[in-house]
């Protein structure tokens, strides 16, 4: 006789923020077997690129992908029609660019922050956090005009520029946000009912994340240094104060403590960026007409996005290949929920940050 | 720790802030991305506006007489300013307004409507082209027959 339940998590859950169907096997209340489902929002972006718009309109109908990293979509594509185009940005374009992607990460960091601090019972504390990142959204409502399509990036260059009082306002509002964030890491670290819910929950080992490939803040949370900003140079990352963020723990408290440490750092790229802006247009001329095949990596708040775009010298592309941080760590995150508890597997999902929306396309 | 219960117990003092809406417009912040606004004395019908556009919020209506309508879908658009960028005189025919659009209600007609004008809008562009073309033709075969009924006078005179 089957001594096993198997009882479903989503596609529609209380505590799910989005539509993702798992289905666990539980032995008692311990998690022996994982089954995903995602792709219940399919919309068909990657056709609609392909057949409906023109290469210069694509950027901003994959910014419509999500609503979190709607930069780093739009930013990927771009880079990958310039490299088609043969165009090369001038530093200014790519500091403002930077810096979009950078408060980008804080916001999406700090959402991710409170959802889990939500599915651990935590509810003052999401509003909190979700109040704070207000911060964040102002800044990027002032530079780019809209608060969650920023429509800044386009073949060329970027739309709007950083003003001396734009400048000042991200000076002002990441200052007033390092200490809230600093507030929080010590909640994080000390809170003893947010231990309960965190330290040791979930745990992810060295060697787990590398056999079944982990990446952004999982993996780095388990000790796996890999971060695609390290590793391209397409930004000028090094040279405006970027630190890898390392912890060894592995479980949703050290997930937390990574994402902390990230915002952190973006923080002080950002306010390098405000300082060091360059002088020199913000758009430029991009001629010609995309032909041939481009691959671009970048670090998504969640993990490595990856950019396939093929063209054959036409206005409409023949490919648009969008792999998202999500889809590729569905193994490793699978592999994380063995072995929990299943009281636990909605504290464990909010710390993977899913974005379904991403995926499933 | 100590910080969070201050935090938490002064909470209950302060103002709520989201009372005031939605009573009261939302505040919008400078350069807000909003409406796309023209005028038509300044416009010179380059359609640039119509290929840039991303969702095809923008289109031309071709009249028989060869003027064309502006017609703009504020539903669809999605505000990005493609087509000031293209446009050859932006902030004359074509500008970014800071007004925010309103919510669409069942009057606007904005789904069927705007299918509905979309249709029209092409299939005027198409009469007219076919009737230009056929306009030619004509000429054409009048330029021809006028020639022909020439030239045998013209053979008959030399």
């Amino acid at each position: 006789m089957k001594k096993t339940v198997n009882i479903p998590l989503g596609s529609q859950h209380i505590s799910l923020l989005e539509p993702i169907r798992f289905q666990f096997e539980c032995e008692n209340e311990t998690i022996v077997g994982v089954d995903a489902d995602v792709g219940f929002v399919h919309r068909g972006v990657e056709q609609a690129c392909t057949s409906k718009f023109d290469f210069k309109q694509v950027g901003f109908v994959v910014a419509r992908v999500c609503g979190l990293c709607a930069i780093t979509h739009s930013l990927s594509y771009t880079l990958a029609a310039e490299k088609l185009l043969g165009f090369v940005p001038n530093d200014r374009i790519r500091y403002l660019r930077m810096l979009m992607v950078e408060l980008d990460r804080i916001h999406s960091h700090m959402l991710c922050l409170a959802h889990t601090a939500e599915n651990a019972g935590y509810e003052a504390m999401f509003m909190q956090i979700m109040a704070d990142r207000e911060l964040v959204m102002d800044i990027q409502e002032a530079i780019s005009g809209n608060r969650v399509q920023f429509d800044f990036i386009a073949i060329g260059g970027v739309t709007r520029d950083l003003t001396p009082e734009l400048a000042a306002m991200v000076h002002k509002n990441l200052n007033e946000l390092s200490g809230k964030i600093a507030d929080l890491t010590e909640l994080f670290s000390v809170n003893w009912s947010l231990s309960l819910k965190y330290k040791g929950i979930g745990a992810l080992s060295l060697e787990k994340a590398q056999i079944y490939n982990a990446l952004g803040p999982l993996a780095r949370a388990s000790g796996l240094a890999t971060d695609v900003r390290a590793e391209t140079d397409d930004f000028p990352y090094e040279a405006l104060g970027y630190e890898i963020v390392v912890e060894h723990g592995g479980d949703i408290h050290a997930r937390n403590m990574v994402r902390l440490r990230e915002i952190a750092n973006a923080i002080a790229m950002c306010h390098n960026i405000a300082d060091n802006l360059p002088a020199g247009e913000i758009m430029e001329k991009a001629k010609g007409k995309p032909k041939g095949e481009a691959i671009v990596r970048l670090e998504a708040p969640r993990g490595e996005l990856f950019y396939l775009v093929r063209g054959s010298g036409e206005n409409m592309l023949d490919r648009v290949r969008i792999k998202t941080p999500t889809f590729s760590g569905i193994p490793a995150m699978m592999e994380v929920f063995k072995g929990s508890q299943y009281a636990d597997a909605p504290a464990i999902l909010a710390s993977f940050d899913p974005c379904m929306s991403c995926t499933a396309k | 720790m100590l910080k969070a219960m201050v935090r938490a117990f002064t909470n209950l003092f302060r103002p709520v802030r989201t009372v005031p809406y939605p009573a009261e417009p939302a505040p919008l912040p400078k350069d807000y991305r909003g409406l796309i606004e023209y005028n038509a004395d300044h416009c010179i019908f380059c359609d640039l506006c119509e290929k840039a556009c991303p969702p095809k919020s923008i289109r031309f209506f071709q009249h028989p007489d060869g003027s064309k309508e502006y017609r703009y879908n504020p539903w669809l658009c999605i505000y990005c300013g493609e087509c000031v960028r293209a446009c050859p005189k932006p902030d004359e025919a074509l500008w970014q307004s800071e007004t925010k659009s309103r919510p669409a209600v069942a009057a606007d007609d904005v789904n069927e409507g705007w299918f509905v004008w979309e249709a029209a809008c092409a299939q005027s562009r198409e009469a007219y082209a076919a009737a230009k073309k056929a306009a030619k033709a004509a000429k054409a075969a009048e330029a021809a027959k006028t020639s022909k009924t020439e030239e045998p006078d013209t053979g008959e005179g030399a």
